[in-house]
């Protein structure tokens, strides 16, 4: 057993040249007899009587560390060689090596990303945190009552305004209107953003004004009214400057200053972002896809319907 | 003149109880006549036309007629308010930047490098 391992381990060694004759049986045995076997098989079943043959007269250079069977050769010596000729780096690795630094760049950056927004997102939730937003009781226009609990389970998008508002809310709410339809789009029309106008003018926005006012810009605005005290109420909930005058004669002509931002709201109802003037519809929509999806990666509630 | 709910002299009132804001077309023509106004005034060197009212009224007498016929008064007066503000802040925008550009000017003959 001993000796015919031995010139199987001159015939089959798969780096014949490494393989010491005189290695201990318990240290090469069962990788000579695995290679052993697999030989026997290439012996057994190849086609090639070329093989027996060579298997033939290498029994003869018994002992020999010669590695006279083609079958073994081909494949051992290239790789042999190629080993040899490039150590442990090869193009594969060297691929391999750029694509995952590459790969980890990319995702450290998109998690600096998220995690960014992520901070920005909880900043106004927990204790002690600036609040805007809150509980409010206004009416929609079909005069429902519609309180802050209507805005869970979806992003909401509030605006305040007035539609005797010379030039500042005409362009906003067009701007509104262009990040809705594109919002929608992008969201596949999946229901989980809900643009809100909340006027500042309770005394002349009467629902029939409001509806045909905000039709012209999008028919997907959530219009509220309300009485002066509730109006006043939701505006100080959000910080909005309200400047509206309590007892206007009818037919007196005034103008109402009010804060031009957009308020993103989460579905919990907390503040999450401000968009500005200076925002593009473009930009706008981007922040809000991006809280959105942030929102639906880590699983948390939505309201659909 | 149903579009122009101020130039009636009473304000259209909605049938429940509001009262009808100026639509997409009157406010485009109100812009429009504020457009042409304050170009008139910039022909002539006007910057505050409620100031300088009588002035502006005698050299774009039709121009000021428009305008006003094509918005409400609170608009009238915003938009007079609005243009004097804007050049201000147009204007002290520009001088704050000489200011810097002079700033940066200075510091650099001195040797001093932004990078």
């Amino acid at each position: 057993m001993s000796s015919s391992l031995r010139i199987a381990s001159g015939l089959f060694g798969q780096a014949t040249r490494t393989i010491s004759v005189e290695s201990t049986q318990s240290q090469r045995f069962l990788p000579i007899l695995l290679r052993n076997t697999s030989r026997s098989q290439c012996r057994a079943y190849s086609q090639r009587p070329r093989c027996s043959q060579n298997i033939k007269s290498a029994l003869e250079l018994r002992n020999s560390f010669s590695t006279s069977s083609p079958c073994a050769r081909a494949k051992t010596m290239g790789q042999l060689k190629q080993r040899n000729s490039t150590g442990p780096f090869s193009w594969k690795a060297a691929l391999l090596f750029v694509l995952t630094g590459a790969g980890m760049m990319i995702y450290f950056r998109v998690e600096k990303a998220r995690l960014e927004r992520k901070r920005i997102a909880e900043m106004s939730k927990g204790v002690g945190k600036p609040k805007v937003g809150g509980p409010f009781t206004l009416k929609d226009l079909d005069g429902k009552e519609f309180t802050a609990e209507d805005l869970k389970g979806k992003y909401s998008f509030v605006y305040f305004g007035f539609t005797h508002c010379p030039d500042i809310c005409p362009d906003e709410l067009d701007k509104m209107a262009e990040i809705i339809d594109k919002v929608k789009e992008a969201t596949k029309d999946d229901k989980v953003f809900l643009p809100v106008f909340i006027t500042c003018d309770p005394a002349r926005d009467s629902p029939e004004v409001l509806r045909a006012y905000l039709k012209e810009f999008h028919p997907g605005i959530v219009g509220l009214t309300g009485t002066y005290e509730q109006v006043k109420n939701v505006c100080r909930q959000y910080r909005v400057y309200f400047s509206t005058p309590r007892d206007v004669k009818p037919g007196e002509d005034y103008l109402v200053d009010h804060s031009i931002y957009f308020y993103l709201m989460d579905p919990d109802n907390d503040f999450v972002e401000c968009i500005g003037r200076q925002d593009t519809p473009e930009s706008a929509t981007k922040v809000i896809l991006e809280h959105i999806n942030d929102w639906k990666r880590e699983g948390k509630p939505l309201k659909v319907e | 003149m149903g579009w122009l709910p101020w130039s009636s002299g009473e304000p259209d009132k909605a049938s429940d109880g509001g009262r009808i804001a100026p639509d997409r077309t009157s406010r485009k023509r109100c812009w429009e006549g504020r457009d042409l106004f304050f170009a008139c005034l910039d022909r002539n060197d006007i910057l505050d036309a409620i100031k300088d009212d009588k002035e502006a009224r005698r050299k774009c007498a039709k121009e000021v007629e428009e305008f006003e016929a094509a918005c409400s008064s609170t608009w009238v007066k915003y938009f007079k308010e609005k243009r004097v503000m804007e050049y201000n802040r147009d204007q002290t925008i520009a001088r704050i930047q000489k200011e810097d550009a002079a700033t940066v000017k200075e510091l650099k003959t001195q040797g001093w490098n932004s990078k």
